[in-house]
């Protein structure tokens, strides 16, 4: 029987790019955007576990490249890795502190750097451009945009978990 | 061995997952030219982009108001150079007839909407409201008013993906408009740039670039930019020079895809003559 949580995240999915391709452009900084897709991966591989996050990632990864026309294969690789790296603050016994504002926001500040970070080497930049630079342009700005937005989100959370 | 196997697996479970999906991925990566990933990406895009043009269209209205000033200012500055370009086109007709040379500048143009963008540094992608039902093709070039912002990528029944100028996949042979000076131009992740630039051209800040007659993408002059800075490559012979791309990514929402695709004919010649060598 599969859970009513894993069909929930499948089909939030949708909704969520239709977001992030329409209206998060509008609240671009520079081209800096939030990625609101690695928040709610991070959320579901807190609370479905490693395996489940890895593999969310995997199929939300092959989604975003076949829908907006991106390299197929990079956001499929940086977003299984993002889940399987948010999957290790999953533990039971954590799970619920993990989910406050301030520690969720931090795991999706390292899951969305770690994304960002892998995603501009598939992008193939120039090698003439300072590698720094582009960490803080590619990685560290928009991760840090990400969670600010899954602050903000996590404030409104509800202590009795909806999904 | 069952047992090694099935012990392993309990052990390292999240990491043969992990390491799976990852060379699933990777096999993925190298097949992205292939038909059947862009069949399926066509039929993907075209059903997602259907809900996302009513999403769009709701989110556009409000913006409506502003884009009509705009257009009204840029219709009456089009009309001041228009009455210029009448005088000049009467003389250049002329001109042609005196020399029996073939009109090419005539191309129709397909107007869209950008319904969806994915503003990525890298990869900037947008996907239009037309598709093959209204004559788009891969390799179209995609303009608004400024000048060019990308090339269409893939296109499905009725909406299409084209890749902006920001996308490090999209390499452009420009040109310089005052010295007539060929580059290729490309997206480095974090300018424009027209890379490999003999240090003896003559480009200067400022200079207009436009697309190059022999570009294989867009074979017709289109503005693209103006030179923001040449570059000073201590070592080597080659240059690097900065383009501060006319059309600004982020706001546009109106395009017009050109109707033109390089032309077969010269692409028959082109590889006849090759063989012949």
């Amino acid at each position: 029987m599969i859970k009513p949580a894993y069909i929930l995240s499948f089909v939030l999915f949708f909704p969520l790019l239709l977001i992030q391709t329409t209206i998060i452009p509008l609240v671009a900084i520079d081209t800096i955007i939030p990625d609101l897709i690695i928040i709610i991966l991070v959320y579901y591989s807190i609370t479905q576990g490693q395996i489940y996050g890895t593999v969310l990632g995997f199929i939300y990864g092959f989604l975003f490249d076949i829908i907006t026309g991106s390299l197929l294969g990079s956001t499929m690789i940086s977003k299984t890795i993002a889940g399987f790296t948010a999957g290790y603050f999953s533990s039971e016994n954590k799970r619920d502190q993990y989910l406050i504002s301030y520690n969720f926001a931090l795991i999706v500040l390292l899951a969305s750097l770690i994304e960002s970070t892998i995603s501009a080497f598939f992008s193939s930049v120039s090698l003439n451009t300072n590698i720094f630079i582009l960490f803080i342009q590619y990685a560290l700005f928009p991760a840090l945009y990400t969670s600010s937005i899954a602050l903000l989100g996590m404030i409104f959370y509800p202590k009795r978990r909806l999904f | 061995m069952i047992r090694f196997i099935s012990s392993a697996w309990e052990k390292f479970k999240e990491y043969i997952v992990l390491v799976v999906l990852i060379i699933i991925s990777l096999i993925l990566l190298s097949q992205n030219n292939s038909q059947g990933i862009q069949k399926v990406r066509a039929v993907a895009f075209g059903s997602f982009a259907t809900v996302t043009s009513v999403f769009s269209d709701i989110f556009n209205i409000s913006n409506l108001k502003k884009e009509n000033e705009e257009l009204r200012r840029t219709n009456a500055e089009i009309m001041l150079q228009l009455s210029k370009l009448r005088e000049s086109a009467i003389v250049n007709d002329d001109l042609k007839g005196l020399l029996a040379l073939k009109d090419s500048t005539d191309y129709p143009l397909i107007i869209a909407s950008i319904i969806s963008k994915s503003l990525s540094k890298s990869q900037g992608t947008v996907t239009l409201n037309v598709g093959k039902s209204d004559g788009v093709k891969t390799g179209m070039p995609v303009i608004t008013d400024k000048g060019i912002a990308g090339v269409i990528y893939s296109v499905s029944a009725n909406y299409s993906i084209a890749r902006t100028l920001n996308n490090v996949d999209l390499n452009l042979t420009v040109k310089c408009e005052r010295t007539r000076e060929n580059a290729v131009m490309k997206w480095n992740g974090d300018r424009l740039v027209m890379i490999n630039v003999p240090k003896t051209f003559g480009l200067k800040k400022g200079d207009r670039v436009v697309t190059s007659e022999i570009s294989s993408i867009v074979p017709v002059p289109i503005p693209v930019g103006i030179v923001a800075e040449v570059g000073n490559v201590e070592m080597g012979i080659f240059n690097e020079v900065t383009v501060k791309p006319f059309v600004d990514f982020q706001n546009v929402e109106n395009v017009f895809v050109l109707g033109l695709v390089k032309d077969k004919e010269i692409d028959d010649i082109q590889f006849n003559f090759l063989n012949k060598r």
